[in-house]
């Protein structure tokens, strides 16, 4: 790494990471990775399995060491002020835990550096008071990744990191811990949180980055990286055969009409849906079984991550 | 400030798990009370002493051993597959904090087992007065931090609780009766007898037995003793940072 190469960052940047490289053995994990965070976003780095994104926050908490490029966190390097950095960072790791009998007051008490209110008052804004003398070992699973949030949130940190923090949990407890990590949101924490979950990508982050085989794909917002990527929203509803169908090829942001049996189906960018809505009342005969296809997330990444193949 | 906290966090969680310290304290009364009672009470040529005093004197080592060579690596080798160590990195200990924890907790594993087989040894077979406390003291102490540095390398190195345990037996059971908490080295063979003479768990009970029932002062041993705790402790101590 090459600290003099470094322009000055940014006061808002909180994550500022230039070609990160990092290998394990011959096979390379993380290759030439640019990564910005800026204060009181949430970004999710989003990839499959072995795309590279635990590796990468790793190196970004000091868990790893980068063969490459350069990190810095809240302007320090965090392998080199590893101590003054992780005062400044809350984590929440991927395939962690806590010793079976430590009790969730004991642990708050132990990771907090500072005596202060702080762990009672997030206990109880996580629902957590009432759990106080329980356990680790007795604690749900969502009951446990709420406790990491707590741990993690314990000294005021600049920046969170949740590496796949809803991994493994039912329905009901992923949104329980979404609706955490949306209060956190809300409250302007800067938050980097790992998936590989593009609905939780989609609900909690402002900004995502598309990552595989340890490179960026694609970065943006949900919507921006739908309407890049996404493909074409579809819009399909009957109409007696006797209806003259043309006028709609001719709406703004129309590709395509197909007419199979009374079905319609109109194609085309986002706008497609307002203008065939327009249409269709315009002609006073509106259907009842007008369905919306839009464009999602998952499919936009998923053209992405086609197209890298 | 934050290395107390998690001194006295592993000693509360270690006294809320028996569990953990059941094969320290257990295993060397079981067999001290076994062993010590099967040769009678007086010398002859394979024991220079009284055999019940002999095998009081030597299963304070068991203790030792079992500690390091079994406890502490399937304790910090179940800590280190369940992401445990990763959690207390990653939550910002200082760098030793977690090493000098684990000192701690492999110390007060030998002194409460240690305390335990004395005083079940004193009704039934009365212990030994030391005859240099001092240089028993010694042993025991360079003794306990050598196999507490063992045992954290261990830890740190094996790959699963499992895989701790099964190394540690192994590693544990040929020390035991070599030389240890087994027959006398007298009646070994030479073959076994010389191995027994090198092997380290059987070097921290000489340091300690033959300055207790005065056989000896055993400098010999105690100074490869307290350089194997120097050495064991410093790679212990690296291998933790956290």
């Amino acid at each position: 790494m090459t600290p003099a190469s470094l322009s000055p960052p940014p006061d808002d940047l909180v994550v500022d990471v230039h070609g990160l490289r990092k290998t394990y053995g011959d096979r390379t994990v993380v290759d030439d990775l640019d990564l910005q965070v800026r204060a009181g976003e949430v970004v999710g780095l989003i990839g499959a399995n072995g795309a590279g994104k635990t590796t990468t926050v790793e190196c970004l908490q000091g868990l790893r060491r980068p063969d490459g490029g350069t990190v810095r966190v809240l302007g320090l390097d965090p392998h080199r002020d590893t101590q003054r950095l992780r005062a400044m960072v809350g984590s929440q790791l991927q395939d962690s835990a806590l010793p079976d009998r430590l009790r969730v007051g004991e642990a708050v008490a132990l990771f907090a550096r500072e005596r202060s209110g702080r762990g009672e008052e997030l206990l109880e804004r996580f629902g957590l008071q009432h759990r106080r003398r329980s356990a680790f070992a007795t604690l749900s699973g969502g009951e446990r990744q709420r406790l990491f949030l707590v741990l993690a949130l314990l000294d005021r940190p600049r920046l969170v990191v949740l590496d796949e923090l809803t991994q493994g949990l039912d329905p009901a407890a992923r949104r329980e811990v979404w609706g955490a990590v949306a209060r956190l949101r809300d409250e302007g924490t800067t938050v980097l949180l790992v998936t590989h979950e593009i609905e939780e990508a989609e609900a909690l982050c402002g900004r995502v980055v598309a990552m595989r085989a340890g490179r960026v794909l694609d970065t943006g917002t949900p919507a921006e990286l739908v309407a890049r990527h996404a493909g074409q929203v579809r819009v399909s509803f009957t109409l007696p055969a006797a209806v003259d169908v043309a006028g709609l090829a001719a709406l703004p942001g129309v590709t395509g009409v197909e007419r199979a049996g009374g079905t319609v189906t109109v194609s085309g960018r986002r706008t497609t849906v307002a203008h065939t809505g327009a249409w269709l009342v315009r002609r006073g005969d509106v259907p009842t079984d007008l369905d919306v296809q839009t464009a999602s997330l998952e499919a936009a990444l998923l053209h992405l991550l086609e197209d890298a193949a | 400030m934050s290395t107390r906290r998690l001194v006295a966090t592993e000693l509360r969680l270690m006294l809320r798990d028996p569990m953990t310290l059941t094969f320290v304290l257990v295993f060397p009364v079981v067999t001290m009370l076994i062993i010590g009672g099967s040769f009678g009470t007086s010398p002859d040529e394979a024991f220079p002493v009284d055999p019940t005093q002999w095998y009081v004197a030597s299963y304070f080592t068991v203790v030792i051993g079992a500690t390091g060579l079994i406890m502490l690596p399937v304790h910090l080798a179940a800590y280190r597959e369940r992401g445990v160590l990763r959690r207390f990195a990653a939550a910002g200990f200082s760098r030793w904090s977690f090493a000098l924890a684990e000192l701690v907790l492999g110390l007060a594993a030998v002194a409460v087992a240690g305390v335990v087989l004395l005083a079940v040894a004193a009704p039934v077979y009365g212990v030994p007065v030391p005859d240099q406390p001092l240089r028993v003291l010694a042993g025991v102490l360079l003794g306990s931090v050598a196999f507490v540095g063992i045992g954290v390398l261990l830890g740190t190195v094996l790959p699963s609780a499992r895989s701790a345990q099964a190394l540690g037996m192994l590693l544990f059971f040929p020390s035991f009766l070599l030389g240890v908490g087994g027959p006398p080295p007298a009646v070994l063979s030479p073959a076994l007898r010389d191995l027994s003479e090198v092997l380290p768990l059987a070097l921290v009970t000489e340091a300690v037995r033959d300055p207790w029932l005065g056989l000896g002062s055993a400098t010999g041993p105690l100074v490869v003793v307290g350089l194997g705790a120097v050495v064991a402790l410093a790679l212990a101590a690296r291998r933790t940072a956290l």
